[in-house]
C-alpha cells in the first residue's frame, strides 16, 4: 500500500502530462481536475488509512518495490518505510495537499496551462511522498531532487515573463548548492559505514562505527542541504523570489511541504544528531538568527506574498531551533501546525489577489473586511494562530520550542526566539489590518471567487484552531499525544512548571503588544514605511543581501568565466590545436610539392622506393657480392 | 682455347660498343646524336644475339629494331627539326645521371643476383635455329602470334589517328 | 663463356634505361631509354633460350620484338602530336596532374 501512495501521484502526473501534450490547445479542465484532484484524494485516503493502522498499534511498515542498485552484497532498493514519523508526515502532507489541489482547481481555472499545472503539481506530491516514505537516504535524495525539480517547474510556470524564469533558476541553483553538501554527507557516511547496509535502520544500528569527527562533518554537511531546501541563512534568497509562481504553488510547496523537508531530514537523522550536540547547537543558532532576520525584513515588506514568504522562513527557523536542540517532536509538531495556518494564509492571500484583479501590494488594498467576509474570518484565525495566541494551534507548538530554548540555558537563543515571536505578531497583524481594515485607496469592482477557493479555507481554519490540541504538553494538563506517538528521542525539559508558565505569559503578552501596535499604526490608514531613516531603508531593501551576493559571488564567477572563455580557451586550448593543425598543414604543403604532375618525378619516386626495398632485401637476405 | 677466348673477346667488343652507344644516348645534347648512339647499341645487340647462336633473332633484331625503329625515330627527329630553344633546358644533366645511377644500383645488383640463380652452363646440343623457332612458333605460340598481328594493325591505325593534322571543326 | 656475363650486361642495360627515364627531359631520349629496357629483356630471353636449349624463350623474344614495333609507332605519333601542340620537346611541360596550378 505504501508503494501505491507514492506511485499514484506519479502515474497521474504522467497521464495528465501525456493528455496535455497530445493537444495543448483544447480545454479539458474537467478531465484534468478529475485526474489531478482525484489521485490526491485517493492518496489521502490511503495515507489516513495507514495512519489509522499505525495508531491502532501496527508496527513499522516496510515495502519494497524493486531492487535498484546491487554492488556485490550491498543493495539499494526502491523501498518504503512507514514508521510513526513518516506516517504523521504523509497524513498532513496529503490532507493539506488535497485541500490545496481543490483550491488550485478554482484559482487556475482560467489559465491556459491548466493541464500542465496539474501534471507538475501531482509530480510534486509524488516526489514529496517519496522523500518522506523512503527507507534509505539515497531514495530520499531522489525525492529531494525531484521536489527541487517540481519547484523549479512550478515557479517558472508563468514562463512568458523572464523574471519568473530567473526566479525559478535561482531556486534551483541555490537548492543545488545545498544538495552538494548533502551529497558529500551521504558519500562520507557511505564510505565510513563500510558496507554494513545503507537503510535508515541499518545506519542507526551501525552508527557507532563512525568517530566523532566524521559524525560532526556528516551532520554539518547534511544541514547544508537543509539550509538550501528550507531557506535558512545563507541560502534563503530564493524563497522571496519564488513567490513569482502561482499562489497554490506558494501555499503547497513553499509553505507547507517542501520547505519542511529539511526539518524532516534532521528529525530522520536524529540518531546522528543525538551524538553531536554541538552541531545541533549550531543548527539552533542558524535557525534563531534566520527567524529574527526574516521577521525584521517582513515587517517592512509591502507585497503580500513576500511578507508570507519571509514569515515562512522565520517559522522554519523556529523548527530548526527545536530540532537543533534535540526537541524533535516539538519541531515536527510546529511543522504540522504551521502547515495548516501557513497554507491557509497563502490561500487567503491568493483569494485576495484574485479578488483585487492580481494586485499584490497591501497598501493598495483596504477595507476588504466587508466584501470578503469568509476570507477575512479565516485569515484572522490564521493570524491569531501564527502569532502564538492561545488557544489556537501556534501557541502550543511555539511555546514548546521557546521553552526548549530556555531549557537549554543558551539564553541568546531564547531571547531571539521571543523577540521574533513579538515581531511575528506585529508584521502579521500589520498585513491583516492593511488589507482588511484600513481605508481603501480606490474602490474597485471585486472579482468573484469560486467555492472551490473558499471552502478549503474553512477546513484549514478548523485545523488551525484545533490541531494544537494534539500536542498539549503536560504542563497544561495535556498528554502530548503527538509527541508520544512520534516517539523520537527527545530531550527532557527540566524546568519547573512555574517557569514555563512565566515564559508562556511573557510570549503571549509580547504578541498582544505587537498586535496592538500594528492596530494603532495600520488599522486606520495603512502606509508604507518612511525610508528617510537609513536603518529603515536598509531593512526595506532586505539588508541588501541579494546585492551583496551578486557582488561577492556572482561577479567574480562571471569574471572568471569571461577570463577563461576569452583568454584561456582561445590561447591555450585553441592555440594548442591550431598549432597542431599548422604543423599538419605545413607537412601537407611540403608533400604537395612532391605532387607536381610531372610523370618523370613519379617514376623517380617509384625507382627510389624499389631501390630502398632492394637495399633492404640485400642486407636482410645477406646477399653477398 | 682460342675458340673460348674468341667468344669472350667478341663479347667484350660488342659489350663495349653497346655500353658506349648507351652512354652517348644518355648524355648527348643533340637529339640526333642520341639516336646515333641508340643505333650503335641496337646493332651491338644484334651481334650479341648472333653470339648466342640465335641467328634468326639477330636478323629480326636488325630488321625491326634498327631498320624500322631507329630509322623511324631519326625520321621523326629530323622532321620535327627542333631548334635549340625547343629543346628542353637540362642544367644539371650530368649530376642527375650520376645520382640516378647511384640510386638505381641496388636494384641492378639485386636483379643480377636473381638472374644468376639460373643454371650456369649453356646447353649442349642443338642450337635454336629458324627451323626450330618456326615449329615452336606455329605449334605452341600461334595464338599470341595472331594477337600480335592484330596489335600491329591497331597500333598502325592509332598512330595515324594521333598524328593526323587537325582539320577545321575537329577536336584533338 | 657463361651466361652470367650476359645477365650482367642485361642488368646494366636495364638500369641504364631507368637512368635515362629519370634524368633526361627530352622526349625522344625518354623513348629510346624505354626501348633500351625492352631490348635488355630480349637479351635475357635469348640467353635463357641458349641455356635451356629450348625454342620457347626465343619465340617470346620474337613476339616481343613485334610489340616493340607497335609501341614505337604509337610513341612516335604521340611525340609528333605533342610537339605540334606545344612546340617543345620538354617532358616537364606536361604537368596537368599537378594540384598546384
Amino acid at each position: 500500500m505504501l508503494s501505491l501512495i507514492v506511485t499514484i501521484p506519479f502515474f497521474s502526473s504522467l497521464l495528465i502530462g501525456l493528455i496535455y501534450l497530445s493537444n495543448t490547445e483544447t480545454k479539458r479542465n474537467t478531465l484534468y481536475t478529475i485526474f489531478g484532484v482525484g489521485s490526491i484524494f485517493l492518496t489521502t485516503l490511503l495515507s489516513l488509512f495507514t495512519l489509522a493502522e499505525s495508531l491502532g498499534g501496527a508496527p513499522t511498515l516496510h515495502e519494497t518495490l524493486f531492487n535498484w542498485i546491487t554492488l556485490g552484497e550491498f543493495k539499494i532498493n526502491l523501498a518504503f518505510m512507514a514508521d510513526h514519523l513518516s506516517v504523521v508526515m504523509i497524513s498532513f502532507i496529503t490532507f493539506i495537499g488535497l485541500l490545496i489541489h481543490i483550491y488550485a482547481a478554482g484559482y487556475m481555472k482560467d489559465e491556459e496551462g491548466y493541464g500542465k499545472f496539474f501534471a507538475y503539481f501531482n509530480l510534486f506530491m509524488g516526489s514529496m511522498l517519496l522523500l518522506v516514505l523512503a527507507d534509505n537516504p539515497i531514495i530520499m535524495f531522489v525525492g529531494w531532487e525531484l521536489v527541487g525539480l517540481s519547484s523549479y517547474l512550478l515557479i517558472g510556470f508563468y514562463h512568458q515573463n523572464s523574471d519568473n524564469i530567473k526566479a525559478a533558476n535561482k531556486a534551483f541553483l541555490l537548492n543545488r548548492v545545498g544538495d552538494f553538501g548533502f551529497i558529500m554527507a551521504l558519500a562520507i557516511l557511505f564510505v565510513s559505514l563500510e558496507w554494513t547496509g545503507f537503510t535508515y535502520d541499518a545506519i542507526a544500528a551501525n552508527i557507532d562505527i563512525l568517530d566523532h569527527q566524521t559524525l560532526t562533518l556528516v551532520g554539518i554537511l547534511l544541514f547544508v542541504g537543509a539550509m538550501g531546501k528550507s531557506a535558512q541563512i545563507p541560502l534563503y534568497v530564493w524563497l522571496p523570489d519564488a513567490m513569482a509562481g502561482p499562489t497554490p504553488v506558494s501555499a503547497l510547496i513553499h509553505a507547507a511541504t517542501m520547505v519542511t523537508a529539511g526539518v524532516y531530514m534532521v528529525a530522520r537523522f536524529s540518531f546522528i544528531y543525538e551524538l553531536i550536540p554541538n552541531v545541533g547547537l549550531f543548527i539552533a543558532y542558524v535557525g534563531a538568527v534566520s527567524a529574527l532576520f526574516a521577521a525584521i525584513i517582513a515587517s517592512f515588506q509591502s507585497d503580500i506574498k513576500k511578507i508570507l514568504a519571509y514569515s515562512t522562513m522565520s517559522q522554519l527557523g523556529y523548527m530548526f531551533i527545536a530540532v537543533g536542540l534535540g526537541a524533535y517532536s516539538s519541531g515536527i509538531f510546529h511543522v504540522f501546525t504551521h502547515a495548516f495556518f501557513k497554507a491557509l494564509l497563502f490561500m487567503g492571500a491568493g483569494a485576495v489577489i484574485i479578488a483585487m484583479h492580481h494586485e499584490q501590494d497591501i497598501f493598495k488594498m483596504g477595507g476588504l473586511k466587508k466584501h470578503l467576509k469568509l476570507v477575512f474570518i479565516t485569515m484572522f484565525i490564521a493570524t491569531l494562530a501564527i502569532s502564538g495566541l492561545p488557544p489556537f494551534a501556534g501557541f502550543f507548538s511555539k511555546d514548546a520550542i521557546i521553552v526548549a530554548a530556555f531549557n537549554s540555558e543558551h539564553y541568546a537563543l531564547w531571547a531571539m526566539a521571543t523577540l521574533t515571536a513579538g515581531l511575528t505578531a506585529f508584521y502579521m497583524f500589520r498585513m491583516l489590518f492593511s488589507v482588511f481594515y484600513a481605508k481603501a485607496k480606490e474602490q474597485k469592482e471585486l472579482h468573484s471567487l469560486t467555492r472551490s477557493m473558499t471552502y478549503p479555507l474553512v477546513v484549514l481554519a478548523f485545523g488551525a484552531t484545533f490541531s494544537g490540541f494534539l500536542g498539549v504538553s503536560e504542563v497544561y494538563g495535556g498528554s502530548d499525544i503527538f509527541g508520544t506517538f512520534l516517539s523520537l528521542g527527545d530531550l527532557k525539559i527540566t524546568l519547573p512548571h512555574s517557569t514555563e508558565y512565566m515564559i508562556a505569559a511573557f510570549n503571549v503578552s509580547l504578541a498582544t503588544i505587537g498586535m496592538i501596535i500594528a492596530y494603532k499604526m495600520f488599522a486606520q490608514e495603512a502606509k508604507e514605511a518612511n525610508t528617510k531613516n537609513i536603518l529603515i531603508k536598509i531593512a526595506v531593501e532586505k539588508f541588501y543581501i541579494d546585492e551583496i551576493y551578486e557582488f561577492l559571488i556572482l561577479k567574480p564567477l562571471l569574471l572568471l568565466s569571461r577570463f577563461i572563455a576569452n583568454v584561456i580557451d582561445p590561447k591555450l586550448f585553441d592555440g594548442f590545436i591550431n598549432t597542431l593543425v599548422w604543423i599538419y598543414l605545413s607537412l601537407a604543403k611540403l608533400f604537395l610539392k612532391l605532387q607536381n604532375g610531372n610523370v618523370r618525378s613519379y617514376a623517380f619516386y617509384i625507382i627510389t622506393g624499389v631501390s630502398a626495398m632492394s637495399l633492404f632485401l640485400i642486407f636482410k637476405l645477406g646477399v653477398v657480392l | 682455347m682460342l675458340v673460348d677466348n674468341l667468344e669472350l673477346i667478341l663479347f667484350s667488343i660488342l659489350a663495349s660498343f653497346m655500353l658506349g652507344g648507351t652512354t652517348t644516348m644518355l648524355l648527348a645534347k643533340q637529339t640526333l646524336y642520341s639516336a646515333f648512339g641508340f643505333l650503335v647499341a641496337m646493332l651491338a645487340l644484334a651481334g650479341l644475339f648472333g653470339l648466342l647462336d640465335n641467328r634468326f633473332l639477330g636478323v629480326a633484331q636488325v630488321m625491326v629494331s634498327v631498320g624500322a625503329i631507329v630509322v623511324l625515330s631519326m625520321l621523326s627527329i629530323l622532321t620535327i627539326n627542333a631548334k635549340a630553344d625547343a629543346l628542353p633546358k637540362e642544367p644539371f644533366k650530368y649530376l642527375w645521371v650520376f645520382l640516378s645511377m647511384i640510386i638505381v644500383s641496388p636494384f641492378t645488383f639485386l636483379l643480377y643476383k636473381m638472374l644468376i640463380t639460373l643454371p650456369h652452363h649453356f646447353a649442349k646440343g642443338e642450337n635454336v635455329s629458324a627451323k626450330v623457332m618456326g615449329s615452336v612458333l606455329f605449334k605452341e605460340w600461334v595464338l599470341p602470334f595472331e594477337l600480335i598481328s592484330i596489335l600491329l594493325l591497331t597500333a598502325m591505325l592509332g598512330a595515324i589517328l594521333i598524328a593526323k593534322k587537325k582539320t577545321k571543326g575537329e577536336h584533338s | 663463356m657463361s651466361p652470367d656475363l650476359f645477365f650482367l650486361l642485361a642488368s646494366i642495360l636495364f638500369s641504364m634505361g631507368l637512368v635515362g627515364i629519370i634524368s633526361r627531359k627530352n622526349l625522344f631520349v625518354i623513348y629510346m631509354s624505354i626501348e633500351l629496357m625492352l631490348s635488355s629483356i630480349n637479351l635475357i630471353l635469348a640467353t635463357l633460350s641458349r641455356v635451356l636449349g629450348d625454342g620457347g624463350p626465343s619465340v617470346i623474344a620474337l613476339l616481343l620484338v613485334g610489340v616493340i614495333a607497335a609501341e614505337a609507332a604509337l610513341f612516335l605519333a604521340i611525340i609528333v602530336h605533342l610537339y605540334r601542340e606545344s612546340k617543345t620537346l620538354d617532358a616537364d611541360r606536361y604537368n596537368d596532374l599537378s594540384e598546384v596550378s
